[in-house]
């Protein structure tokens, strides 16, 4: 059996402080993720997506559980060891594409590696080889204000796997995309997840992208309330989400 | 790596560090200013008025201090702000927190210096324009006035020093406590609630007993002198932060929900904008407003000296010259002048006596002061009584207290005893020696003449100098210029300080603005795209800031005009034409306002179409 990357256990995470009212984002939440999978978390917007990738990606931590990326446990860790850990286990895509506009394309990507203090031939060579792999390598020297939304995306997206990392961590990474550049860069993770073998974590309310993951898990209220593996083609795996979302959405909607 | 990235992160934004370090150089640039007279004890003693005036300064000096630590402090969170979004970036991809933490560290301090190196020589610089600029504007000498003075280069370089160490380190320290989440967000951080209730009522308080104590401080300076202006100093800021951290977001509340029954569309927008960020602003407004306390209170009290010139001739005599036996040219230049009033007596000298003629008295009575002390020195009324027939010498006389004041004022120089008798027309022509005639006049406004008194000044020390006379001229405007010239320096100080005051309240407006501009651009990029017209934004733009400049600017009113009670142990009449300096400030606010307006709706609202 392969490995987990992810394994999370009871993990509660409690927003409000002492005078507020307190909110359980996540609520017992348990999974585990083996390594080279492609999963979707799909749920409605409050329902604690962002919060369960913030505890996963060592940027928050959980109030309560474990959290173990890649076989260490991450809510153990001091500030210091996180930093390294997401230097070199983690990559990021968001959906505000978090590029420096004072940086080329070219930079931006290199900059993962550059913050590591990686000898600057092989950043030259590393970046080259995902720029020519994500189709941007035309883009090397612009600037991210003057390229797409779609291409601003693809970059973020060469920024978050140039250092190899163990876990892609997307939240709603098509979110601002148009379908058709939407598409192409689901197209590509799928291609880096098959080929690359590359572990994927993806945010995503909409069952159009959710439709490239294997395995989809809905969560709502801060709770894994099911989940679905992809066993046949895109297509039916995209109507069984619409099946599910539509059973979801409307429990909810009545419980309110 | 790291360093080379933040640099270029620095050079992106590099219109952003020009702001910050314009404040930061202007802010030492005049504390550096303030130093080259705070040391320069022998410019002080030479020019200032005031006993104490080493208390002066060293209470000047602690509450510049006091106002630019806190002004530091928040130029430093601006620096921040500017750069934490791409600490944030960098901290998620994973480099350390203390590299991070020692590369802000490493910049508040390169920012330190670099401020302060060109902050010290613009202050040197200003010393000498400012030093030229004001001797001429208020003609006067400053003697004694270094602009490069060592002392103060040394106390400002050690200050500063300090202050940016303090500061890089506490930077260090809020970049330590955040998480990389909210430095990702930036400023995208939630409305906090109105802070609680008892917390709230505690610091009000507090906030009114401690401005309270400033305010009898400053009203009673008189009676409590040296421990009032000590009091007062420590009370009156000490208020008013407390003040308008307690109130100011509480008032706002208040506001927005009066708006909110109004249901007026843009002003929840704009009262929303507002109270959203009143949290951070409360602190920098109360310094905006101490800013102007002692901006305005500092051109106030330099207006105050220079207007004491003005009551100290007014008292000296009722009327602007009195010229005796005036010769052709003196004549001439009389001519030239339109009095208000212009009285002419005859009078003969013989031995130690003066000799006045009734009738000329009586037909044409003069004005004097209602009481002869220098505090009711513009209550002036005419003599009704009859002019005292008889001399003030032998016993035949009893005396006439007004027509005796006038007459007194009267007498030439060099007649010092001032006997004198009033006697009628045929007794004045049998008398033998030689008749003598003086002129009086008074205009209705010395000072809008000091030209021509200061001719027939001239005229006059001419006339004495030809009779090999040992006397010099005294007259109502010699008083005048005796009493500017050694107030000078002092009248100085004021301006001074009160322009450095005010560019320092400037730039700490400047730094609200730049700090909220980014956001703004999307939420009215955003409000746009909605369909709201580019009028109603500027107009919204035009609200939220004049709320902004009125809190501060009033209670800074409020200060002044309570604080001149302060000169009131110096001068004869601190509120004399108190409105003059009130609405110079009131000017130079309301075109820092309209600029403010302009240059915010420039950078935030999307350009025409
Ligand atoms: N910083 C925060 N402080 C307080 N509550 C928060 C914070 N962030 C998120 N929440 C709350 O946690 C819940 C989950 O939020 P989030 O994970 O952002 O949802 P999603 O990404 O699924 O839309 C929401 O109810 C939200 O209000
Ligand atoms: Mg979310």
């Amino acid at each position: 059996m392969t490995k987990p990357v992810i394994d999370i256990r009871q993990v509660s995470k409690l927003y409000g402080g002492k005078h507020e009212n307190k909110v359980y984002a996540l609520n017992n939440v348990s999974f585990t993720m083996v390594e080279g999978e492609f999963i979707g978390i799909m749920g409605a917007s409050g329902s604690g997506k962002t919060t369960l990738l913030n505890v996963i990606s060592t940027l928050d931590q959980a109030t309560e559980g474990t959290v173990m990326i890649a076989g260490t446990d991450i809510t153990r860790m001091k500030s210091g060891q996180l930093s390294d850990f997401r230097a070199k286990q983690l990559g990021f895509i968001f959906q505000d594409f978090n590029l420096l506009d004072n940086l080329t394309v070219h930079d931006n990507i290199a900059l993962p590696l550059s913050l590591q203090d990686v000898p600057a031939a092989e950043i030259k060579q590393k970046v080259k080889h995902v720029m020519e792999n994500l189709g941007i390598a035309e883009l090397a020297d612009k600037y991210p204000a003057t390229i797409s939304g779609g291409q601003r995306q693809r970059t973020a997206a060469a920024r978050a796997i140039v250092h190899e990392p163990a876990l892609l961590l997307g939240d709603e990474p098509t979110g601002a995309l148009d379908s058709k550049n939407a598409t192409s860069l689901l197209e590509t993770m799928k291609k880096l997840n098959e080929e690359q073998n590359i572990s994927i974590l993806m945010v995503t309310h909409d069952a159009m992208s959710a439709s490239y993951c294997r395995r989809i898990l809905f969560i709502q209220d801060g709770r894994l309330v099911k989940e679905i593996v992809r066993l046949g083609p895109r297509e039916s795996f995209y109507q069984e989400i619409l099946g599910v979302l539509s059973e979801y959405g409307s429990a909810r909607s009545s419980g309110e | 790596m790291l360093i080379q990235l933040a640099v270029s992160g620095m050079r992106s934004k590099l219109k952003d560090y020009i702001v910050l370090l314009a404040g930061l150089v202007m802010s030492i640039a005049i504390f550096y200013m303030f130093q080259t007279m705070a040391w320069n004890t022998g410019f002080i003693k030479e020019n200032a008025v005031i006993n104490s005036i080493r208390l002066v300064y060293g209470v000047g000096s602690f509450l510049l201090a006091l106002v630019t630590f806190f002004y530091i402090l928040y130029a430093n969170g601006f620096l921040l702000s500017l750069r934490q979004r791409e600490f944030g970036l960098y901290m998620m991809l994973g480099a350390r927190k203390e590299k991070i933490g020692r590369l802000m560290l490493i910049e508040t301090i390169v920012v330190g210096v670099c401020s302060l190196v060109i902050g010290t020589v613009l202050g040197v610089l200003l010393s000498v324009v400012v030093g030229h600029l004001m001797s001429n504007i208020l003609e006067i000498e400053l003697s004694g006035y270094y602009p490069l003075y060592w002392p103060a280069v040394l106390f400002t370089c050690l200050f500063f020093g300090v202050l940016f160490l303090i500061s890089a380190v506490w930077n260090r320290l809020r970049l330590a406590r955040r998480q990389v989440l909210q430095l990702l967000n930036g400023n995208m951080q939630a409305d906090r609630p109105a802070r609680g209730g008892a917390a709230r009522v505690l610091m009000t308080i507090a906030g009114c007993i401690s401005l309270g104590i400033g305010y009898f401080c400053l009203v009673f300076m008189e009676q409590l002198r040296e421990l009032g202006l000590l009091t007062a100093t420590v009370m009156t800021p000490l208020g008013t932060y407390l003040l308008f951290m307690a109130l100011l977001p509480a008032l706002l509340d208040r506001l927005k929900k009066n708006e909110k029954r109004m249901l007026r569309g843009m002003k929840s927008f704009t009262f929303g904008q507002l109270s959203f960020r009143i949290h951070g602003l409360t602190k920098m407004l109360a310094t905006v407003a101490m800013l102007i306390a002692l901006g305005a209170g500092a051109i106030a009290g330099g207006l105050a000296f220079m207007n004491n010139a003005l009551v100290a001739a007014e008292s000296s005599s009722v009327y602007d010259t009195q010229v005796h036996n005036p010769n052709q040219e003196q004549l001439r230049l009389l001519n030239s002048i339109t009095f208000t009033e212009r009285l002419e007596y005859h009078y003969k000298v013989d031995h130690e006596m003066l000799y006045f003629v009734q009738e000329e008295l009586e037909s044409q009575r003069p004005l004097i002061k209602e009481e002869y002390n220098s505090k009711s020195w513009n209550r002036l009324i005419r003599i009704q009584g009859p002019p005292p027939a008889g001399s003030s010498w032998n016993g035949d006389y009893s005396p006439d207290p007004q027509w005796n004041q006038f007459l007194l004022d009267m007498t030439p120089n060099d007649q010092p005893y001032g006997e004198y008798r009033v006697v009628n027309k045929q007794q004045f022509e049998e008398l033998a020696s030689k008749e003598q005639r003086i002129v009086l006049g008074k205009t209705a406004d010395f000072l809008s003449y000091k030209a021509k008194w200061r001719e027939l000044d001239r005229l006059e020390q001419e006339k004495l100098d030809a009779a090999q006379s040992n006397w010099t001229v005294y007259s109502k405007f010699s008083i005048y210029e005796n009493y500017l010239g050694i107030a000078s320096g002092t009248v100085f100080m004021g301006f001074f300080l009160g322009i450095a005051f005010l560019t320092m309240m400037a730039s700490c407006l400047m730094f609200k603005i730049l700090t909220g501009a980014a956001k703004d651009i999307q939420r009215y990029q955003m409000l746009r795209k909605i369909g709201v017209r580019r009028e109603r934004l500027a107009g919204s733009i035009r609200h939220e800031l004049l709320l902004v400049f009125l809190f501060p600017g009033l209670a800074g009113l409020s200060h002044v005009l309570v604080g001149m009670n302060l000169f009131s142990f110096i001068l004869v009449e601190p509120y004399y034409r108190i409105w003059v300096p009130v609405a110079i400030f009131t000017m130079i606010y309301s075109v820092y306002y309209l600029i403010t307006v302009n240059l915010y709706q420039r950078i935030v609202l999307p350009g025409k179409e």
